[in-house]
């Protein structure tokens, strides 16, 4: 099995598995027959950028859903900061400090901007003063500040991605997971994210894990990209390397571009 | 805490204005009928703010209010028939129970969704009825009488017209102030974000069932709140009248025609509906008229599902957000 | 031994009626998953049908099924296209309401109309007579009424799986867009889903008028026997509705044997522990 070359291994830390932020330990994962994911081995290292690509159905999203604790792994181990958190529910794995955006939005519509970033300081506050206070402090992180009495519905796309992710840090999480979040963007709206995402994790010292289809997205983002197809992980590296990659331009193309090159 | 500061002006001051008209109401208007469809809109009010936690802010349609309320009217009746103690005793013990049953069910129920968790909610009240129907210690068919005082009687809580008032009025508030604590704080949030999106809230630290079954919970305890008073202000209950599904089909409507979700809705809904009903029976001589009052509520009922689930109070927030 | 016997027959019985009750429902859940909470009132309907046919046109009750049936076609179609076409546009709390409203504007329209007091028929072939065969004693309506089911039962199964109708239905009830994009019209489909759904269960009322007496709540309690028996069937399956139906007879049976002030909440309860512990019920996806 290719393992690739994995974070570890890029900072010259090999054997120091144990200080991985995330560790993700040959995931299977069925769904009645079907394996979704087989044999994933991912580690991921505090402060890093790390982006996961893959054809539609390569068991991506599936992957996701198995750290935030959406699926059970039918086996393999999960761990975060040491602790095994493999078959968590999502919400404990939210209170540990993993936070998730989604693929299709999932902002609560009857809610304003500021009251949906309050939910997720909830998770850290009991008081709702407090609570005010961080989601006030996180839009305007995100250059949402304005918008903070306007129903989400009523901005634009990109403006709700944008609220989704402040919601997600309003948790203060170590460690943000991000499932296309560039899905339905036009190039414009892309870079705006991608400065949002950049300018984010410097304040707040996450680690990023991204999911996406946009290639120019993520390649330009990732320190280190993660290549999945059918289920299983193939390719891993610097996304120059992965992109040059036999194994990775058949899974996306197929068997006659890759004997083109 | 208690403030209604978050909410525009204009809602603030008719609000005040109707707390001024209600609370003045039984100095202006005299007569009796006018008086009881005041007690008994408050009352429909306060059960439509308590069901409101669940099913607007909640998202959950609970059809099964009534055994809450039954619950209530029954401790409240029975511990002072039996026990002679004074009211504002048996109110806790009321609330208590209703909360310990509901927690019973809660977790099987809330594995269901939509259409299912309505129908076992439904069920659900539809046995205690049943078991209260049958069961004899606790009056079965016949009911609970309670003795009837020289008024005003402080242990028994019963009062003239006047003093009837008051005190629904004084419950209804106390509701009100509690709805309004309720949807600015944690748990209301978190309610509101599981009604909007269960998977969201989850990657936000939200544990979904939790919550709900808390929701479900409070919303017991005051309809057992509501119980107690319909008990000794009518000093008669029977499974018939205080289980019954049409009890809980009244409530439901009062937030759902109103408006789900909002501190208005269910005032607004009891405010249209129980004079409704209420002149609609007199003005049918008494219920010669079999059902006509229900016929029309189902007709109210299928026009606003249809066309403005959000109820009237969702109706008029759309056209002040397009203005 | 013998009463056991009885009262599984019995059971049986009233079970393939409860099963034809049911059928209408799980149809019209099957085909836009939606749940009928007037469904118990389009039943009441039919027997009220069925009684004023017979009373007013002096016919054998039997032959106002026909009449029986249009009207509660009718009905289903109508219903459709003025609520509940609307209703599933909008959130589901609204289609919950939306038939919870139509279930009491019925209700109470037939008790304005004929007064809340029970009626039932009186005269006709099946009315009071009872059939023995050997220990057995039951009610020939009931034999009958089972009998109706059943071939109902056949019938419908066999529509659904063998004609092209049937397969424009399923394909709409498994996928409504990819259907219209094979050119099934999906309302007509929606609307006919309601209207054999409220045909069958008006028969079902015109069979039960010949031997259960007609009030305008009745709707109520069947409604909830229909919901147990559908969902222990399985939402959406017709051979679930049958076998589930069976079951929920003969408990109902077994129950108003022994405990029979209280034997619907066994009904209710059993609605309870099938959704709890096995969603999908004996057949349902």
């Amino acid at each position: 099995m290719n393992q690739g070359v994995s974070g570890a291994q890029l900072r010259g830390q090999e054997g120091e598995v144990e200080l991985m932020l995330l560790a993700v330990k040959n995931l299977y994962k069925e769904f009645g027959g079907l394996i979704a994911n087989a044999d994933i081995s991912v580690d991921l290292d505090q402060g890093e950028i790390v982006g996961l690509i893959g054809p539609n159905g390569a068991g991506k999203t599936t992957l996701f859903n198995c750290i935030a604790g959406y699926y059970k792994p039918s086996s393999g181990m999960v761990l975060f900061q040491g602790v095994d958190i493999t078959g968590w529910p999502a919400h404990r794995v939210a209170k540990i400090g993993i936070a998730r955006t989604f693929q299709n939005l999932r902002i609560m519509p009857l809610l304003t901007v500021e009251e949906n970033v309050m939910v997720g300081a909830f998770c850290r506050a009991g008081d709702r003063q407090i609570a005010l206070r961080e989601a006030r402090e996180i839009l305007e992180l995100v250059d949402l500040a304005q918008e903070a009495h306007v129903h989400p519905t009523e901005l634009p796309i990109v403006s709700q991605k944008r609220i989704e992710l402040a919601r997600a840090l309003a948790t203060k999480p170590k460690f943000l997971m991000l499932d296309e979040v560039a899905a339905g963007l036009n190039p414009f709206e892309t870079k705006e994210i991608i400065q949002s995402l950049q300018k984010i994790k410097e304040e707040k010292d996450l680690t990023l894990f991204l999911t996406e289809h946009v290639m120019e997205f993520i390649m330009t983002i990732s320190e280190r990209v993660i290549v999945m197809a059918a289920g299983r992980k193939i390719a891993e590296g610097k996304p120059e390397q992965v992109a040059r990659e036999d194994k990775v331009i058949r899974a996306y193309l197929g068997e006659r571009y890759a004997e083109g090159r | 805490m208690f403030s209604l500061g978050d909410l525009p002006l204009s809602e603030r001051i008719v609000f005040v204005a109707f707390l001024a008209f209600v609370f003045l109401f039984p100095w202006i208007v005299r007569s009796s009928y006018p008086r009881a469809v005041m007690i008994n809109f408050l009352l429909f009010a306060m059960y439509g703010l308590g069901w409101n936690l669940i099913g607007g802010y909640g998202g959950q349609v609970d059809l099964g209010q009534a055994k809450n309320v039954g619950f209530g009217a029954y401790t409240t009746a029975l511990m002072m028939t039996w026990l002679d103690v004074p009211f504002w005793f048996t109110v806790p013990v009321g609330m208590f129970f209703a909360t310990l049953e509901s927690f019973a069910v809660a977790y099987p129920m809330f594995r269901l969704r939509g259409h299912y968790f309505a129908i076992a909610t439904l069920c659900v009240a539809l046995v205690w009825q049943q078991l209260f129907l049958f069961w004899d210690w606790t009056g079965g068919a016949r009911g609970v009488e309670l003795p009837i005082k020289p008024i005003p009687n402080f242990t028994y809580m019963q009062f003239g017209a006047i003093g009837s008032h008051y005190f629904i009025f004084g419950l209804f508030m106390a509701q009100f102030l509690f709805m309004n604590w309720f949807r600015k704080s944690k748990l209301g949030y978190e309610l509101q974000a599981v009604r909007d999106n269960e998977d969201a809230a989850a990657s936000l630290g939200i544990n979904v069932t939790w919550t709900k079954v808390k929701a479900y919970l409070i919303t017991a305890a005051m309809g057992a709140l509501g119980g107690s008073f319909y008990a000794v202000y009518h000093s008669y209950i029977d499974p018939r009248s205080i289980m019954h599904i049409d009890l809980t089909i009244l409530i439901a409507m009062t937030a759902m025609v109103g408006g789900c979700g909002s501190m208005w809705g269910p005032i607004i809904g009891a405010a249209l509906l129980i004079p409704l009903d209420m002149y609609l029976a007199a003005l049918l001589g008494g219920r010669g008229f079999y059902g006509v009052d229900f016929m029309i509520y189902g007709f109210i009922i299928m026009i606003v599902a249809a066309f403005e689930p959000r109820g009237i109070w969702g109706t008029i927030e759309r056209a002040r957000r397009r203005s | 031994m013998e009463l056991a016997t009885q009262i599984a027959i019995s059971g049986i019985l009233m079970g393939v009626i409860f099963a034809l009750i049911a059928l209408g429902l799980t149809l019209i859940f099957g085909v836009m998953n939606i749940v009928n909470f007037a469904h118990g009132e389009f039943l009441m309907i039919g027997m009220y049908s069925a009684f004023l046919t017979s009373t007013f046109l002096s016919i054998e009750p039997l032959l106002s099924l026909p009449i029986v049936a249009v009207v509660g076609f009718l009905l289903g179609i109508m219903s459709y296209y003025l609520l509940i076409r609307y209703l599933l546009r909008g959130p589901m709390l609204a289609q919950l309401f939306g038939t919870f409203g139509l279930m009491l504007f019925l209700r109470y329209l037939v008790m304005f109309i004929m007064g809340p007091s029970p009626v039932a028929i009186q005269e006709g072939i099946l009315i009071g007579k009872t059939v023995s065969l050997s220990w057995f004693t039951f009610d020939m309506s009931k034999l009958i009424a089972a009998g109706f089911s059943i071939l109902l039962f056949v019938l419908i199964y066999w529509m659904i799986e063998r004609t092209k109708l049937g397969r424009a239905l399923r394909a709409t009830s498994i996928e409504a867009d990819a259907a219209r994009y094979m050119g099934i019209d999906t309302e007509k489909m929606n609307a006919l889903a309601w209207g054999i759904g409220g045909a069958t269960v008006a028969i079902a009322g015109g069979l039960l008028a010949n031997f259960y007496y007609l009030t305008p709540t009745v709707g109520m309690l069947f409604v909830m026997i229909a919901f147990a028996t559908v969902a222990l069937g399985g939402f959406g399956s017709v051979r679930g509705a049958f076998l589930a139906g069976i079951i929920i007879g003969v408990i109902e049976m077994v129950a108003g044997q022994y405990l029979s002030q209280i034997k619907l909440s066994f009904v209710y309860l059993t609605y309870f522990l099938v959704v709890v512990f096995r969603p999908r019920g004996l057949f349902g996806w």
